[in-house]
């Protein structure tokens, strides 16, 4: 179809002195009616009698449009209007006019010697053309082909898909993602979706298992996931020509901490027909040593508070220790922990020795205690005081598979904890090879919240940023979102190999990350309709402009009006609920009556000791637990983060 | 005391007419010609008739104009050999405002005098296969004599290309359709007799009037027409014709904004000048900046010129660069 239209020329070169052709601009005239627009690709091709140039073909995209007509100067049409206005539109005769294009050179072929573009016809591009241009016939043939359809290039009818190198966008080549766009009408959040179902689709055979994990930060944002949103035949014809399935996502696992209550989950996905496939996120005192320091470094940097974390965590935490003070601590918990800082300070005080135990003051011991102690109550939902752990299934993720956590509704500090803890455990696992797929996209919306280009040098930037400079090498990918991409840290969005921008704020534009593009580049980027975005990609020597169809998954602004949320239930509900969940038979006056006249405490640790188990007989399991106090999870050898490097201006 | 006033204010003070008007060093064509004399074919005297602006006689009208150009090419021995680009053109103007070419015509010519050149040159000329106009021996002899005969030719080929094409598109107008002719009228029996072809001309070498209708005729104002005459004398075919001023010529001078307008000799046309006259003033816009005729230049006009250059051979262009000695390789 697209080549039917080739021997028709929509438009000449034109040069002159002033305007001359170069090897990397060009200029042409079309008819005045004509579909050539801003972001058009175009094919030159010199090829009547006496041309120069002949046999070179010259791939460009229209930057810029002008339009002007013979008038010399603003004051001959006053004269011919005699001043009025309305007179200058009754003129018998139109005058004449002209549709000037800038063209930026994608692709000159042959490459060498590299000449100014003939001053040839103009073609509109068909699909052939638009992949000679944008040297995608390097990766869509050949015997390992890598190609992800991003969307359509579309001109005037035409369209063609657009792809995306998966060795430079999901490594080894280059990696990462970032896309920005103002809020709403930038379909940053619905690309991404699509991207990643074009990924799980596209994800080329030799390159192995790719699963996902995206921070769910906005609301219920990415809650539905596995849910069929509404898709218009549009949206279904842009599928089937990019070859995606126009469907939600088939493996989807919700991880979310709970509430304050610790038995009601800390989502939106609480709808009875979905919340079974939610997991709780729940981490105990071990874990969040582990990531010490990202508590510790939000405000303040403290050498010694970091040696007394790491003292905690090699010394004290599930061994016997004794505190110097006669009594005998086995600490497993943060309740275990509070009471080794009261014998502290009891004992300090009792003796009236000094101010230091073993080395650490007692401001650092009071110090670490008051950050520990914010942190299971800041996040109560998401540290346990007490009982153990419940995690995404490091080692065992699978194939194609989005692992969804929610952290929209938790404070920022659990957020920071959540986001270091998991990036960190897929860095660690990919390290080994032993996470269970080759390669994780993260994806991690309102990126300036995370890695904001000013502000400290926060633990989670720091990881963003190693993640953005190492991990194309592990499989690890980043795909950020935010509205500014001015306002996040130089070297996160840097690192991106493909940069993709919706629906632009004027202001953000005229900042100097935005000074390569032409003014009329921006003001299409400032108007650009939803749906439609702007690409840049090591392949593509110009951005690029493509459509993408809306993603198929429920939108989560529509999943919650379809599955409202549960209220929050009383806590003997919900602890109902939850058994319920694992073991259908279980009856409601079963439960109510095991716990009427035990503490929460020991009800939520019996709970948890359930879950994790999945024991055949939930009930009994359930009851035998709270009679007893549950062991924690075997201790086991405490993994050490290894440090991140120090952000510095150099990136290695 | 008064302040001494400059005579150029006192005669204004004194009743002339304020002009600003620097004649052309050179006036091309001499057609100072003795007063041809007219017939007043619309009432006793020459008479100014307010012209209110009207629309334009039919949905599409054609405009012609042609374009000329020569250079000479070459000596031999002292005989200048020209080469001339003569070309016409109609544009057709439809309901979008936009005129479009609608038929074209070109002739590329040789202007020498073939029997003063040597053989060889001659041959050479002969086996190229262009058409060659062979100046007489009375019109060559010296080389300035020749370039003024050569340019009498060039003027008479670019005529003969246009009233050819005139006559074609008059025959092909439609029922509604206007041909408006850059030029006279009267040097072609077809267009002088049809009854929607206008000439618009917008030099005035010729004078058909005297004393007092003379100095009306010129001094008409904006917005104005003169009574209907028929021009006598050297007339090849009769037209009626009148004057209509386009633009006010105080301050710039008696022809500035003048046009005479040709139409056929029929009652028809002294009953539609006013009417045409309206829809030839709304022509003035767009305006055909920056041509320095624009206060007479038919914007479509202007039009099919701009296209007929725009085709017209580049080498025929007089020469940009210095005209000093090439030097080396
Ligand atoms: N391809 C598309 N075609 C048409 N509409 C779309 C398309 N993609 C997304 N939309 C619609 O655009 C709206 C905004 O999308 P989205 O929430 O992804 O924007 P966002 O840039 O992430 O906004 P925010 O900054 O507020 O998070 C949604 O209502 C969505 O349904
Ligand atoms: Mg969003």
């Amino acid at each position: 179809m697209i080549d039917k239209s080739r021997p028709i020329p929509v438009g000449r070169v034109v040069a002159t002195e002033l305007k001359p052709a170069t090897p990397h601009q060009f200029h042409f005239w079309t008819a005045n009616e004509t579909t050539i627009g801003i972001g058009a690709i175009v094919r030159v091709e010199a090829s009547e009698r006496g041309a120069l140039g002949v046999g070179r073909v010259v791939y460009g995209v229209v930057t810029d449009g002008f339009a002007y007509s013979d008038l010399a100067t603003p004051l001959h049409d006053v004269v011919g209007a005699e001043g009025d206005p309305a007179r200058a539109a009754e003129a018998p005769t139109v005058r004449q006019e002209i549709r000037l294009w800038t063209a930026a050179v994608l692709r000159q072929i042959p490459e060498e010697p590299l000449q100014p573009v003939p001053l040839g016809q103009v073609h509109v591009a068909g699909d052939a053309d638009v992949a000679q241009a944008l040297r995608m016939d390097a990766y869509v043939g050949g015997a390992q082909p890598t190609p992800i359809p991003i969307g359509l290039y579309t001109s005037g009818g035409l369209e063609a898909p657009v792809y995306l190198d998966a060795d430079f966008l999901l490594g080894p080549e280059a990696a990462h993602l970032n896309i920005s766009g103002v809020s709403g009408l930038a379909t940053k959040t619905s690309a991404v979706e699509f991207l990643l179902a074009s990924v799980f689709r596209h994800f080329p055979a030799h390159k192995g298992r790719i699963a996902a994990v995206c921070f769910n930060v906005k609301g219920p944002d990415l809650c539905f996931l596995d849910r069929p949103g509404e898709l218009d035949a549009e949206d279904r014809r842009r599928y089937a020509r990019l070859d995606v399935e126009p469907r939600p996502f088939e493996r989807v696992r919700y991880f979310a901490p709970f509430k304050a209550d610790g038995v009601n989950l800390n989502t939106l996905r609480t709808h009875p027909d979905l919340v079974s496939d939610v997991d709780a996120l729940v981490w105990g005192l071990q874990e969040v040593l582990d990531f010490a320091e990202v508590l510790l470094n939000r405000d303040d940097i403290d050498a010694k508070a970091d040696a007394f974390i790491d003292f905690l965590a090699d010394r004290v935490l599930n061994k016997e220790f004794d505190d110097g003070f006669g009594r005998q601590h086995r600490v497993q918990n943060f309740a275990d922990l509070d009471a080794l800082f009261r014998a502290i300070f009891d004992g300090l005080e009792a003796t009236g020795r000094s101010d230091m135990w073993r080395t650490h003051h007692i401001a650092t011991i009071r110090k670490v205690r008051n950050r520990l102690a914010n942190i299971s109550t800041r996040c109560k939902g998401l540290v346990t005081d007490d009982g153990p752990s419940n995690d995404l299934p490091w080692g065992e993720l699978q194939d194609r598979t989005v692992y969804v956590v929610d952290v929209a509704n938790v404070d920022p500090l659990g957020q920071d904890l959540v986001f270091a803890r998991v990036v960190s455990k897929l860095r660690e696992h990919l390290e080994r090879r032993d996470l269970g797929v080759d390669a994780v996209v993260v994806f991690v919306d309102e990126l300036n919240k995370y890695a904001p280009a000013d502000g400290p040098e926060t633990y989670v930037k720091k990881m963003l940023l190693d993640i953005s400079e190492r991990g194309r090498y592990l499989g690890l990918v980043l795909f950020g979102a935010e509205q500014f991409r001015s306002q996040v840290h130089r070297r996160i969005v840097g690192n991106a190999g493909t940069l993709v921008y919706g629906r632009m704020d004027m202001d953000e534009l005229a900042t100097p990350g935005y000074q390569v593009l032409s003014p009329a580049t921006k003001i299409k980027l400032a108007t650009l309709p939803i749906g439609e975005l702007m690409v840049r990609h090591p392949h593509f020597t110009q951005p690029i402009f493509v459509r993408f169809p809306r993603p198929a998954p429920l939108r989560g602004r529509d999943g919650v009006e379809r599955f409202p949320p549960a209220a929050d239930l009383p806590f003997e509900d919900a602890v109902v609920r939850q058994l319920v969940q694992l073991d259908r038979r279980i009856r409601p006056n079963q439960v109510k009556d095991l716990i009427t006249d035990r503490t929460a405490e020991d009800v939520r640790r019996a709970l948890a000791g359930v879950r994790r188990a999945r024991p055949e007989d939930a009930l009994a399991y359930f009851r035998k637990a709270l009679g007893t106090r549950i062991a924690p999870a075997a201790p086991r050898p405490r993994h050490v983060v290894p440090p991140l490097n120090p952000i510095s201006e150099e990136p290695y | 005391m008064t302040p001494p006033r400059r005579w150029t204010e006192a005669i204004v003070a004194a009743g002339a007419v304020r002009a600003a008007y620097v004649p052309e060093a050179s006036t091309g064509r001499s057609d100072a010609l003795e007063p041809a004399g007219a017939e007043l074919v619309e009432g006793a005297a020459l008479e100014l008739h307010p012209v209110p602006l009207a629309a334009a006689p039919g949905p599409v009208i054609s405009f012609l104009d042609g374009i000329q150009r020569w250079a000479v090419v070459g000596y031999d021995g002292a005989t200048p050999i020209v080469r001339a680009h003569v070309a016409a053109a109609v544009r057709r103007r439809g309901p979008d405002r936009r005129p479009r070419t609608a038929d074209e015509a070109t002739r590329e010519l040789v202007i020498t005098r073939l029997a003063a050149l040597s053989a060889p040159v001659r041959r050479a000329l002969e086996e190229a296969g262009v058409e060659i106009v062979d100046l007489a021996a009375d019109e060559t002899g010296q080389p300035g004599r020749a370039l003024r005969a050569a340019h009498g030719r060039v003027d008479r080929a670019r005529e003969d290309v246009e009233r050819e094409l005139g006559e074609r598109c008059a025959g092909r107008l439609g029922p509604e359709e206007w041909l408006v002719v850059d030029g006279l009228l009267s040097e072609s029996r077809v267009l002088a007799e049809h009854p929607r072809v206008l000439g618009v001309i917008k030099s005035h070498g010729a004078q058909y009037f005297e004393g007092a209708a003379l100095e009306r005729a010129l001094t008409v104002p904006a917005d104005h027409r003169t009574s209907a005459f028929r021009p006598l004398g050297h007339q090849h075919q009769p037209v009626y014709s009148w004057y209509l001023r386009l633009w006010p010529w105080q301050g710039n001078d008696l022809l500035y904004g003048l046009l005479r307008i040709e139409a056929r000799p029929h009652p028809a046309s002294v009953a539609q000048a006013t009417a045409l006259s309206g829809w030839l003033l709304r022509e003035r816009a767009p305006v055909s900046t920056p041509d320095a005729r624009w206060d007479r230049l038919l914007y479509p006009i202007h039009d099919v010129e701009t296209y007929l250059r725009s085709r017209a051979p580049r080498d025929l262009l007089p020469a940009a660069g210095s005209r000093l000695p090439k030097t080396g390789s």
